[in-house]
């Protein structure tokens, strides 16, 4: 025997999870597994796609192995699998163009891969076709041969075991195949999965991807668990009659000389000759603009010191680019936008009015954008009003076509819900269970533990049980499949197609690449975002009302900069009284806790604001001591000088990327682009798992100069909470400008800011009913929607303002509020009604309609569309309220249609009405609220929980409004709907719950033991009884709820039929069931479910 | 579901027609916990036991169909999402619902009350009428009756709820809004106005859409005009409503199936003797044969009535495979099932009924000249019809095949279905993998000397005290087990196809792999090959 180790082995045919449900590793998982085998090489093949391999390469990078990108072309029409790997980066062109053509050909997510592609495009790779020995011979023989004749040596035969009992066979005959078509026969072990372990989960995903339960999948389920990565010896054992074939491996991975590092990106360069020149010009014009009064000197140095970076880096053409689409949106198209993100950082960036935030009044740290050493393209956000996003996508398909410009994919991965959901399917559970069991997990949460198994329903102990957990939990960021990225786009000089495969997306017109925006960082393609944000369309509304109905108070059409520049005390003090319902960014529960504790009182106070509350800052531990030396409670302190010209400007608590990165630079000694990789490692560390590495290299850096330990490895904390969560501090001031140009509007025009965030939903925090009662709070008036009076959207009708209405908690508004109208609501509010179905309605209108015969017969819209609006309560400027209207629209029909045709050209005649008068019985106002409700989820006639107002007195439950009149550390009862749920990341489980009663709302936090055992009615429930300890602070109150109780029944008091006598016979008066009543019809269903905020 | 046609003439009401409706609303709880306590659980002592909730499937969500009065007592309401109901109250068991079991008790309930009256109908899933005209005074009185039944139905196990009107609509509202109620005729009026609009019988979606418009109570729907409320809510309202009052004619219709075919004797003499019974069955038979001819028609489910000189009816049922009208194979099959019934004779049947249930068309076949049927496949039929009268539904079984690769796993059995046999074989997607002509039971224990390591076959092996030297070998074939039902620890085995030196090939198997377990892996033959 001799005493030589394995030989070399390389592997080629390995798919990871990125072949969708048909594998069951990472290509992370799969790298080190081939790494700890000591593979030579390794190649990642997937079907017909290359979206796992930067994972991969980025993975073989650290660990040092030679990877190599490769596809398994998987022929719709029929032909064995082929390994495909480029040899050089034209022929990795040629394979994505050919897994373009694919991909255009089939439909989204399954690409249409013909025989023909492979013999027109597989130029310049090295190529293992993979026969299928039970197929007949000659085929595979024709085949083989073509392919040699086509592509001569590039052309290997891979065989790989299967151990159904006639290996020895097929091996002699892929022998003796490879003889006859003079192909090398090359040893394979068409990989699935890295460890025998994982047959379980390829099974799970077999199941899922055939939509079938595993029991039934029968004889698709793996027979054996030998698709693993084997050891070389093994594989030296399973080809010992054959050791040619494993030698083969090493000269095919010598033959493969691309590496996905070669990719090289140019940006088109735009119309002008000289990009350099025509963007310093814009530039120096734009400063021109932005500073009429003059250029200070920092700012135009900076200017400079950009401008040379851009011209040494070349980027200009990339400026160019997204300056063109900001000006076309918001020049051509009146759209609004604001950069956001690392790029406010930039001078150059504010001067083309890119971004907002004033490099004169803020320190910018443009390293944070962009460095020489860091060899990674820059990456300008762009947000735009959302409903208006689409006008400019269209521009850029238009400019650039569809051959140069993409989307970047975003994947789409298995999360705690999903995946337990789909892996609960797969078993077999019946839909409600596995609705139970996905419901029971908090949104993006990752958890999937035998509590949340448990709250599902299901029996912890029982094997199935196990099972789905298990199997839930190693499904976990799965990817599932690519969607488009919210507006993430790739422009390229060269084409696109040669750099990455492009697919289709679920939309017609769109298509992305293969690769998601962490993939494109790494191979260096540069990207441009355009995002959509809510607030944008709000305040495009809010100054399109301004210039409407307060054209008197401005005499010209006000804008962004001009609200940053009208710096109002009367705004923050708004703002210190947590008054920011609507606000952008700061309305949350967790802000508005805040708000009065950090008091802001200037502008840099809303930017630290903004990026305080975030789990980076809080995990870090930071917002404490920030508070308590902004109180004055603790000094100032800096363990050494150079900190405080980095943590001045925070009180010496680093509370944005740009300070920790600084931190890292000056003190731990990394350089800029270390720092930034430190900051972008944190992101992904989950993947890479790199972070340890730079935590010991930091943290020592410190203490050697000096620092002490304790304070090192919290900046450390501090960075890893920054890795997902955290704000730059460019960013948070970008937001701030938002923050502050809607609280503006909230402080001077509630009225146009209701009125406009209405129209903007679904967006924000809060509900339309949160909205409208904050603004009739303010005193504004609010109008029911009406159909002779409304418009699809809300609008403002004259109104004197009284500020009698303010509440008295609002008070101090009484002088700031500058309103004159009143909101009227628009039919939009209303569940179920179609936009173009009111348009006409609007259009009919004329000088209104009489009766809802009058409008059924002018504007011909259907029965149940009348019968929807009578249900909202809308015909009372007719004289009619919901019951005579229902009334009435139950009445239309369409035989009396046909004979009503003939009025429909002079609907001036009124139909003689000779129905005999039936008298119906008055609609309680209770009824009325609930059915409100039912129609457009709040009621502007009373809040429920007035009509049960004696009866909770009764109980000694407490007003949500006299809450500040409790002593702090009382235990009581509290009582209200549920409006939200939010279980922030950085609370540990914690669960904030918002409820409210007629008399305002209540903040509830319920600790993850206390959810635990009320989980189905706090996630389920719409009114709740709450007892727990008042806790109250700076102003802020909280219930710490030890006890939960679903009060929903007693909401069907308020409906006519909960007050009915009880029909039930006396003798039984308890255990007879009643008739069934239809879920859906309980008054309870009409209150909305609340929102849940992760 | 009951057949109910109206009559538009009103006043046609037969006079002095008495209406019994009862309600069960706990039916398909009381049909599983009577099985499994005996029918004097509601009686007798309580053991401890879990609150019970029936649930059916509706619209992809499992939901409460039913529930006992623990249940009840806990909140949970029909109609309430299963998983919602396991997450408040994870104590409660759940059983799913059996519509047909359901049915059927509803229907031996309905036989039940043949004492009161002959004319019962069954109202929906959980109800019954009773046309009691003119019985009431035998059993004492309206009041009594009604305190009868109820009774007698609770130490049968089952709570009725139960009222009395003269018209069927009446005493329906009766039974589920006023338990215990009689109304006199022409109270109707008075008795429903208070009532709720469910008891008019009206499907939910009316039921809301009157009340959206506060009409919520019967009275109010009566003292409304006519034609509003028939333009808006349709004529069905009304109809309920004037069915009800007795303004419009109902009819009741009688449980009991009229048999499409049918005939009697009557004897003067009563029997008791089986054989004379089946002697009477073959003669019923010739003559229902004359009828079946003449239609073209053969039976598909016979009924063979025994009516006992006290007024007891027995009830003998038999379904078959293919239409049948042969006299003699319809007496074969009811001497089997006559066999196996527990028929208590007594003082003798007075009466005998055999009827047709179900017909099928018949197709007439020349039979051959011997006079024998040599239709293989009608044998096959006729032989499992009367061993299944015999021995029950699953005395018969057909294998199947099942998609595992698991090689006993891969057939189940099925029961026998004639016709269906060749088509299920072929369904199934058989792998290309060979499989031995004869699979052992239970794989048999081998000794195996020496194999190669780590996955070669044996030089030998041991069987049955034989020892058999391996000439040639193949696999190994690896099969894992099925991981998601068998234990976690259970073996991989690799399958060897091995034949000996006198040309006789097994299938053997290695039970784990070498290196995986402490234990040396044991072998085991599992099958002979041809």
């Amino acid at each position: 025997m001799s005493t030589a180790g394995p030989p070399a082995y390389a592997e080629f045919a390995v798919q990871s999870n990125f072949s969708f449900l048909r594998a069951a590793s990472r290509p992370e998982e799969l790298v080190i597994t081939a790494r700890l085998y000591k593979y030579k090489a390794m190649g990642l093949a997937d079907r017909n796609t290359v979206a796992g391999v930067v994972r991969a390469w980025s993975k073989a990078k650290v660990e040092g192995l030679d990877f190599h990108p490769g596809c398994r072309l998987v022929f719709s029409n029929s032909g064995p699998d082929v390994l495909a790997y480029p040899r050089d980066r034209a022929g990795w062109g040629r394979l994505c163009r050919m897994l373009t053509v694919a991909n255009e050909r089939g439909e989204k997510g399954a690409p249409d891969l013909r025989q023909d592609d492979f013999f027109e495009w597989a130029d310049g790779m090295s190529l293992a076709v993979l026969p299928d020995l039970s197929q007949p011979e000659d085929a595979l023989l024709a085949f083989l041969r073509s392919a040699r004749q086509r592509f001569g040596d590039a052309v290997w035969l891979g065989h790989a075991p299967l151990y159904h009992g006639d290996d020895r066979w097929r091996l002699e005959q892929a022998a003796a195949l490879s003889r006859a078509s003079q192909l090398p026969l090359m040893a394979v072990n068409d990989v699935l999965y890295h460890d025998a372990e994982r047959r379980s989960l390829l099974d799970v995903v077999t199941a899922i991807r055939l939509n079938r339960p595993i029991a039934e999948v029968g004889y698709e389920l793996s027979v054996n668990a030998e698709r693993h990565m084997k050891p070389v010896a093994e594989m030296a054992r399973l080809f010992r009659r054959h050791p040619q074939a494993i030698a083969e491996t090493i000269r095919f991975a010598q033959t493969l000389k691309f590496s996905l590092g070669e990719l090289t990106h140019f940006y088109p360069d735009e119309t002008t000759k000289d990009p350099q020149a025509e963007l310093e010009r814009l530039t120096w014009e734009g400063a021109r603009k932005r500073y009429p009064g003059g250029l200070p000197e920092k700012v135009r140095q900076s200017i400079v010191t950009e401008l040379e970076l851009i011209a040494q880096l070349g980027y200009a053409p990339y400026f160019l680019t997204v300056h063109d689409i900001v000006r076309y949106a918001r020049e051509e198209r009146g759209i609004l936008c604001q950069g956001r993100g690392s790029a406010a950082n930039s001078t150059v960036c504010f001067c083309l009015h890119i971004t907002e935030v004033d490099p004169a009044i803020h320190q910018l740290l443009f390293e944070r954008f962009m460095s020489v050493e860091r060899h990674e393209p820059p990456d300008i956000d762009v947000d735009f009003e959302h409903e208006r996003r689409d006008e400019v996508m269209a521009y850029i398909y238009e400019k650039y076509s569809g051959s140069h410009t993409a989307l970047a994919a975003a994947v789409t991965s298995y999360r705690g819900r999903s995946a337990l959901r789909e892996v609960a399917k797969a078993f077999g559970l019946s839909q409600d269970a596995q609705a139970a069991l996905s419901g029971s997990i908090w949104g993006w949460s990752n958890d999937v533990g035998e509590d949340e198994a448990r709250a599902g329903g299901l029996d912890t102990a029982d094997k199935v049980t196990a099972h789905i957990v298990r199997h839930a939990n190693e499904l976990l960021e799965f990817p599932r499949h690519l969607t488009q990225h919210v507006g993430g786009f790739i422009i390229t000089q060269d084409r696109l197609d040669e750099f990455v495969p492009i697919i289709r997306t679920a939309m017609e017109e769109r298509r992305m690449v293969e690769w998601d925006k962490d993939d494109l960082d790494a191979v260096g393609l540069l990207k441009v975002d355009i995002l959509a944000l809510g607030m944008l369309s709000c305040l495009r509304r809010c100054f399109d009302l301004l210039e409407q109905h307060y054209g008197h108070h401005w005499p010209r059409r006000l804008e962004l900069t001009d609200l940053h520049r009208d710096q109002q005390k009367a705004v923050y003090d708004m703002l210190c009284r947590a008054d920011s319902i609507g606000v952008f960014q700061v309305e949350s529960r967790a802000q508005m806790s805040m708000l009065p504790r950090l008091k802001p009182k200037e502008f840099y106070d809303l930017v630290i604001e903004v990026a305080i509350v975030r789990p980076g800052p809080i995990q870090g531990d930071m917002v404490h001591p920030y508070l308590r030396r902004r109180e004055g409670k603790e000094p100032e302190e800096y363990p050494r000088e150079e900190l405080r010209r980095i943590l001045g400007r925070t009180k010496g608590v680093p509370l944005f990327q740009e300070q920790v990165m600084q931190i890292a630079i000056e003190i731990g000694g990394f350089s800029a682009s270390e720092a930034d990789q430190l900051r972008r490692s944190m992101a992904t560390f989950r993947r890479t798992g790199r972070v340890a590495m730079y935590k010991e290299r930091m943290v020592r850096a410190m203490v050697k100069k000096g620092y002490p330990e304790e304070f090192a490895l919290r900046c450390f904390k501090q960075i890893e909470g920054f890795g997902e969560y955290g704000f730059p501090e460019s960013h948070a001031a970008s937001f701030a400008l938002l923050v502050y140009a809607s609280a503006w509007f909230k402080a001077f025009y509630p009225d146009v800011f209701c009125a406009a965030i209405l129209n903007s939903q679904p967006m924000g925090f809060y509900g339309p009913g949160q909205l409208v009662r904050d603004a009739r709070e303010h005193g504004i008036e609010v109008r029911t929607v009406d159909v002779n009076l409304s418009q699809w959207d809300a609008t403002l009708e004259e109104s004197p303002f009284d500020p009698a209405r303010i509440a008295p908690k609002h008070r101090e508004m009484k002088d700031v509020i500058r309103s004159s109208h009143a909101v009227r609501l628009g039919l939009r509010q209303v569940k179920g009604l179609a936009e173009a179905d009111m348009l006409r309605l609007i259009e009919q209108r004329g000088s209104g309609y009489t009766s809802v015969r009058d409008l059924w017969l002018r504007t011909n819209l259907s029965p149940s569309v009348i019968e929807r609006l009578a249900e909202a309560d809308a015909f009372r400027s007719m004289g009619l309220d919901r019951r005579a209207a229902l009334w009435a629209a139950r009445a239309l029909d369409r035989k009396q249609a046909a004979e009503g045709l003939p009025l429909f050209d002079r609907p001036e005649v009124r139909l003689p009405d000779r129905e005999p008068k039936t008298k119906l019985p008055v609609m309680p106002l209770s009824e009325h609220v609930i059915r409100d409700y039912r129609a457009q989820s709040f009621s502007l006639k009373a809040h429920p929980l007035a009509f049960l107002r004696a009866e909770l007195a009764r109980e000694d439950i407490v007003p949500n409004g006299e809450l500040d009149k409790v002593r702090n550390g009382r235990r009581i009862t509290v009582a209200g709907v549920v409006l939200i749920r939010q279980r922030p990341g950085s609370a540990k489980g914690v669960i904030f719950m918002t409820i409210e009663d007629e008399t305002g709302t209540a903040n509830i936090i319920v600790w993850p033991k206390v959810f635990e055992t009320f989980r189905p009615i706090v996630l389920g429930a719409r009114l709740v009884r709450v007892t727990g300890k008042l806790q109250s602070a700076s102003g802020v109150i909280h219930v710490v709820a030890d006890r939960i109780e679903d009060i929903s029944w007693r909401l069907e008091k308020l409906s006519e039929a909960g007050q009915q006598v009880d029909f039930r016979s006396p003798v039984d008066e308890t255990k007879r069931p009643v008739v069934e009543d239809r879920r859906s019809r309980h008054p309870s269903v009409a209150m909305p479910k609340g929102r849940n905020f992760h | 579901m009951s057949t109910l046609f109206a009559n538009d003439r009103p006043g046609q009401q037969p006079a002095g027609r008495r209406i019994l409706a009862l309600w069960f609303p706990y039916l398909p709880v009381e049909r599983i916990l009577r099985t499994r306590l005996g029918r004097g659980w509601r009686t007798g002592e309580v053991p401890e036991r879990a609150p019970l909730v029936v649930s059916r499937h509706e619209d992809n969500r499992r939901v409460i169909a039913c529930l006992d009065e623990r249940a009840e007592a806990l909140g949970l309401k029909r109609g309430l999402g299963i998983a919602d109901a396991r997450a408040m109250h994870p104590q409660i068991e759940i059983v799913e619902a059996e519509p047909e079991a359901d049915r059927r008790l509803l229907a031996a309930l309905a036989d039940w009350c043949d004492r009161y009256t002959p004319l019962v109908a069954i109202c929906g899933e959980d109800g019954l009428f009773l046309d009691i005209t003119g019985c009431a005074h035998l059993f004492g009185g309206e009041e009594a009756m009604l305190k009868d039944v109820v009774a007698r139905l609770a130490g049968q196990g089952f709570r009725a709820l139960a009222a009395l009107a003269s018209t069927p609509g009446m005493a329906w509202a009766g039974a589920r809004f006023l338990d215990g109620a009689r109304i006199p005729a022409g109270g109707e009026r008075e008795a429903l106005s208070a009532l709720p609009l469910a008891a008019l019988r009206l499907d939910a979606e009316t039921c809301a859409r009157l009340e959206s418009v506060g009409l919520r109570t019967v009275g109010m729907v009566m003292a409304a005009p006519r034609a509003p409320l028939a333009r808006r809510f349709g004529a069905q309202l009304l109809l309920r409503l004037d069915q009800a009052l007795g303004n419009v004619e109902e009819a009741i219709s009688p449980r009991l199936p009229v048999p499409t075919l049918g005939v009697e004797r009557h004897l003067i003499e009563p029997v008791s003797a089986t054989d004379d019974i089946e002697r009477l069955v073959l003669s019923l038979a010739e003559t229902l044969k004359g009828d079946l001819e003449r239609r073209g028609e053969g039976v598909r489910a016979l009924e063979l009535a025994l009516f006992r000189v006290d007024g007891f009816v027995f009830r003998l049922k038999l379904g078959l495979s293919r239409p049948l009208r042969d006299p003699p194979a319809i007496q074969r099959l009811f001497r089997e099932k006559l066999a196996v019934s527990q028929i208590e004779a007594d003082f003798g049947f007075e009466m005998i009924r055999l009827s047709a249930l179900a017909t099928a068309p018949f197709e007439d076949e020349q039979t051959a000249l011997t006079g024998r049927n040599e239709n293989v496949e009608e044998d096959l039929a006729q032989f499992a019809d009367r061993v299944r009268a015999r021995l029950g539904q699953g005395a018969l079984v057909q294998p199947r095949l099942v998609a595992s690769h698991l090689p006993e796993r891969a057939v189940s059995f099925m029961p026998f279905r004639a016709g269906n046999a060749a088509v299920r074989l072929r369904e199934a997607p058989v792998p290309l993998i060979e499989r031995p002509i004869r699979l052992l039971a239970r794989p048999e224990p081998v000794e195996v000397a020496a194999a190669e390591i780590p996955e070669g076959p044996p030089a030998s092996f041991r069987w049955r005290r034989v020892l058999y030297r391996v000439a040639r070998a193949e696999g190994p074939e690896r099969i894992a087990p099925e991981w998601w039902r068998d234990r976690k620890d259970a073996p991989t085995r690799d399958y060897f196809r091995v034949e000996d030196e006198e040309g006789r090939r097994y299938w053997l198997f290695r039970q784990g792999l070498y290196g995986t377990t402490p234990d040396l892996p044991r072998w085991y033959l599992h099958g002979l090959f041809a």
